[in-house]
């Protein structure tokens, strides 16, 4: 009963965090002191072009109407029209959103089955060199520019040794979109040589994002591991004679995987932000890319279009989380 | 308890000397301890906190931290063996939560938070269970026969019972937070007794508890003691815990033993003078508290001799010099002092 | 231990001198927190002395077609660019760009958000909360995503880097000062000089903020990296200073389309900023084992 509660709650305060997202979305983009119709309008402009601009976009009514007009837009998924590909910027986005979602959720498979192993040794492994190693290499992952990681590994992986597809994210026309997610369109069409294709394009942007990610899941997961080790139950366990290793791979660590599955949601965010750089510099056809594009085009729309999309999707993954969180955690949620 | 003077120790603790290594340096936290325990025998373990109790404690059970703790010299017999020098192995399999277990001083945070009591529980009879057969088996993938199973959850149940916990079936589905610290105590009661042990040692066992439940717990706990033969080793910093249930009282001063003996002798005829300051510190009717003078001493540069010269009134020179040895003011009654109280 | 003798106060400055003293030799003993700090104290050293340890200081605007794209050799150690610039003497100088965006974005955020979570921790009600729930809608979008809005609408420039960063990091010192005063708060020093009728502010600045100074010194060690990292990811979107300025970030933008050929180009500068950004992490991790006295705790608990 308590859990059901905590659950509506969350659900409760995703509406508000929308709206709130929304309004600061667009006070960002009207209050500073700028003239965003200027830029739309491009640096040749006349101060004529500038004016019509503005009347046409709604710019010239009082900030209160906007901001209302503003919300109504959002609500009825009306971004208004990208400058890059003359259709509806929601349209834009929501063909996007699978290939987006396809390369995080493989990032963050990733970086889960790299990270809590690694973490869980280390730990087991405190100050001997394995746990050194591991230390290093975790405070290295969160240090890399990710898009120069990307470079590095297509530099390394694609041009030299010529084992991975440089960019893109399938070679030839893949197969019939269903969900969007290629992956899974082969797989439900038994087309086996787009899923291997798929499978390899995924690869380097995947591990990309994955490495930094899984930097983090494993001080987390040693964290996790250290703490319930040093715990009393722990103590209590071994003071009743129960196997070592029985106490580490069924007690201990199920206590630190929980403590560390509040924290993909943290995560994820970091994640979603190297997505928008490393998108680019694979071609990859999601929501960074397009965000780049529309940057490069001055698309005001677009960029706030997407700052709304990407919000909304974090704060969607941290409810899930702290959904999941309260799920398995008999304790509850905090 | 003259019947218990002939009787032969089940647990002796002969000249043990340890230390933790800390940042300061070597800390020597227990100095030639000794202590003697017979089997059905409750004896209380009393000092200040830091005195070294729960560290001997934990030496007996053999859970002291392994990269910290350094063992000089000593032993630890308990029924004939050694344990110091014992094979880890045998002690994990038949000493540890069988022969000897153990109830913690905290009964919330010595659950386990994500697994319910019945499981956690029924860990404890899968390997400690007087019906398993001694040692085999990897510790992973140890079968647990269903007959045995069936008979250790009849076991459990039973146990329940007699800790005084109602609807124990409902209890096990539970979740340790989702029952009170007491009925958490009586748990870990049960738990320790659930082996069939011979030794329980109960660290603080009430510290964490409430002052109504205290007794309660204490009451049950001396007598499922008394009537399964189990002797309890009970560390406490409370006399009057120890006055409750204990048939014997070792006192412990920085990591010294200053002073043993039955429970009548020790409160009519307390010899030690850091016995007798702890016994006139006790809050009497009158409302008055009559503290002891001076601090604790510094581990890692104890005082010479007996470790409580400096805050004694009756120091005298060869007690900063040497330990006194031990002198047997009465039946039973053993203390480590040159000017001991008549 | 051995201050039952002395005067209260001679005794608690001697145990506080003990206290640095304790703080300087852990610093100088841990060798995470040490090597880190020399990272940064290059950086600085580099930002100030560019101009003389460059070998072309002048190649930050003038150009050498006839020597572009050059790989590394004994004139050019790091190999030159595609206007045929001398890459060390440009990464020299992007050092100067990286310390004063991470210095003044940082700076900022912290003179923002420390006041904000200060004063919504220690005065409950409506406001307090409201604070906090527009700082949490801010953590909720990725800072990356918000600077580019911003950045993007101000244009490109080093001064509207600065004020995205700024606006999208305030929330995090914010964020972690409410929680940090909230528990202080409670205590009995606080309570006290509450009690003895200290002012407000007076109990915020001298009482509150000494006591969770190592938990934002921390935060802003780990800040800084963080927004190193997201400075270059906006020099390499066009976002940040616009050329012919030597931002790391931007540089990596431009080595691209040469690639694989120029191998130097994009690895010089992504290696500045992966040190730049190790040091910081490495010093905020050395701090927090440190100073936080709750970690220590439990380390040594372990052992």
């Amino acid at each position: 009963m308590r859990r059901l509660e905590m659950v509506l709650s969350r659900l409760a305060w995703f509406v508000p965090t929308m709206a709130g997202l929304i309004v600061i979305v667009f006070l960002i983009s009207n209050v500073i002191p700028t003239d965003p119709v200027r830029i739309m309008a491009g640096e040749n402009a006349t101060q004529e072009q500038v004016e019509a601009l503005r009347v046409k976009l709604g710019y010239d009514k009082p900030l209160a109407v906007q901001l209302l007009r503003h919300f109504q837009d959002v609500l009825s998924g009306n971004l208004g029209t990208s400058i890059y590909t003359q259709r509806p910027i929601s349209e834009d986005l929501f063909k996007r959103l699978p290939a987006t979602l396809e390369l995080s959720i493989a990032a963050i498979t990733v970086a889960i089955l790299l990270g809590i192993p690694l973490g869980v040794v280390s730990a087991l492994k405190r100050n001997a060199w394995i746990d050194q190693v591991l230390r290093v290499l975790s405070v290295s992952g969160l240090a890399f520019a990710a898009f120069w990681l990307a470079m590095e590994l297509q530099f390394l992986f694609s041009m030299t040794l010529r084992i991975a597809p440089l960019n893109g994210r399938i070679s030839g026309f893949g197969p019939d979109p269903v969900t969007g997610f290629m992956t899974i369109d082969s797989l439900i069409q038994g087309d086996w040589e787009s899923l291997r294709s798929a499978l390899a394009h995924l690869c380097l942007p995947a591990l990309t994002l994955a490495l930094p990610a899984a930097a983090t899941i494993v001080r987390f997961s040693r964290a996790g591991v250290l703490e319930v080790i040093n715990s009393n139950h722990v103590l209590y366990q071994r003071a009743m004679g129960i196997p070592s290793r029985l106490i580490v791979w069924k007690y201990v660590l199920r206590n630190a995987l929980i403590s560390t599955v509040t924290q993909i949601g943290l995560i994820f965010g970091v994640l979603l932000t190297n997505a928008v750089v490393v998108e680019t510099v694979f071609d990859w056809p999601g929501l960074g890319s397009f965000a780049v594009q529309s940057i490069l085009q001055s698309d005001h729309k677009a960029i706030i279009g997407f700052t709304i999309w990407t919000g909304g999707l974090i704060v969607a993954i941290n409810l899930l989380v702290d959904i999941a969180h309260s799920l398995i955690d008999p304790r509850g949620a905090r | 308890m003259s019947a218990g003077m002939t009787a032969p120790d089940l647990l002796t603790v002969s000249d043990l000397s340890l230390g933790f290594r800390t940042d300061a340096g070597l800390a020597r936290v227990l100095d030639g301890v000794n202590l003697r325990l017979q089997a059905g025998q409750i004896m209380g373990l009393v000092g200040e906190s830091g005195c070294g109790k729960t560290t001997l404690a934990r030496a007996v059970l053999g859970i002291l931290p392994r990269h910290v703790a350094r063992i000089d010299r000593g032993s630890i017999r308990f029924d004939g063996t050694d344990l110091l020098q014992a094979d880890e192995k045998i002690l994990a399999d038949q000493v540890r939560g069988r022969s000897i277990t153990f109830i913690p001083q905290d009964p919330f945070s010595s659950f386990n938070p994500v697994f319910t009591i019945g499981t956690q529980m029924m860990e404890i009879m899968r390997w400690k269970s007087p019906r398993r057969p001694v040692g085999s088996g990897s510790p992973l993938f140890h079968a647990y026969p269903r007959a045995r199973r069936a008979a250790d959850r009849e076991a459990v149940l039973a146990m329940l019972d007699a800790v005084q916990l109602p609807q124990p079936k409902q209890i096990l589905a539970k979740y340790p937070h989702e029952v009170s610290g007491g009925q958490r105590q009586r748990l870990m009661i049960a738990m320790a007794l659930l082996p069939e042990p011979r030794l329980v040692i109960a660290d603080e066992p009430t510290t964490a508890l409430d002052v109504t439940i205290q007794a309660q717990i204490l009451k049950l706990l001396r007598r499922l003691a008394t009537e399964r033969n189990v002797a309890v080793l009970l560390t406490t910093h409370d006399l009057g815990t120890a006055y409750e249930i204990c048939d014997g009282i070792t006192v412990m001063y920085a990591g010294q033993d200053v002073e043993a003996a039955p429970i009548d002798a020790f409160f009519r005829r307390p010899a030690h003078p850091y016995t007798n300051k702890l016994l006139a510190s006790l809050p009497r009717p009158d409302g008055k508290v009559q503290g002891i003078p001076g601090e604790v001493p510094n581990l890692v540069r104890p005082p010479m001799g007996c470790r409580f010269n400096p805050r004694c009134d009756r120091a005298t020179d060869p007690c900063r010099a040497e330990r006194p040895a031990l002198t047997a003011p009465g039946p039973a009654h053993a203390v480590r002092c040159y000017h001991p109280h008549a | 231990m051995t201050g039952g003798a002395m005067t209260g106060g001679a005794a608690t400055a001697r145990r506080q001198q003990a206290g640095w003293q304790r703080v300087l030799k852990r610093f100088t003993g841990d060798r995470a927190a040490f090597l880190g700090a020399s990272l940064i104290l290059t950086l600085v050293l580099v930002a100030i002395f560019a101009p003389v340890l460059s070998p072309f200081p002048g190649d930050v605007s003038e150009f050498h077609t006839a020597q572009r794209l050059r790989p590394p050799d004994a004139v050019n150690w790091l190999g030159t660019d595609r206007m045929g610039s001398d890459l060390l003497s440009r990464i020299l100088f992007g050092a100067r760009i990286t310390i004063t965006i991470a210095v003044i974005a940082v700076g900022t955020a912290v003179l923002v958000g420390v006041p904000i979570g200060l004063v919504a921790g220690y005065y409950v009600g409506w406001p307090s909360n409201l604070l906090m729930r527009v700082s949490d809608i801010f953590l909720a979008v990725p800072q990356i995503v918000l600077a580019i809005a911003i950045a993007q609408t101000l244009g490109p420039s080093i001064e509207n880097v600065i004020l995205a960063l700024s606006i999208t990091y305030w929330p995090f010192w914010a964020r972690l000062v409410y929680a940090e005063t909230r528990s202080v708060k409670n205590e009995v020093f606080v309570e006290s000089a509450i009690a003895l009728g200290a002012s407000a502010p007076r109990v915020m600045i001298l009482h509150i903020l000494p006591n969770i100074a190592s938990a934002i010194i921390v935060r802003t060690s780990i800040g800084m990296g963080a927004t190193i990292l997201t400075a270059a990811a906006l020099g390499f979107l066009g976002l940040g200073a616009p050329p012919p300025a030597p931002e790391w970030g931007r540089m990596i933008a431009e080595s691209r389309e040469f690639l694989p050929e120029a191998w130097w180009y994009a690895t010089a500068p992504g290696i500045a900023i992966f040190l730049v950004v190790m040091g910081f992490n490495l010093l905020g991790d050395g701090l927090r084992d440190i100073l936080d006295p709750r970690i220590r705790r439990a380390v040594g608990r372990s052992e």
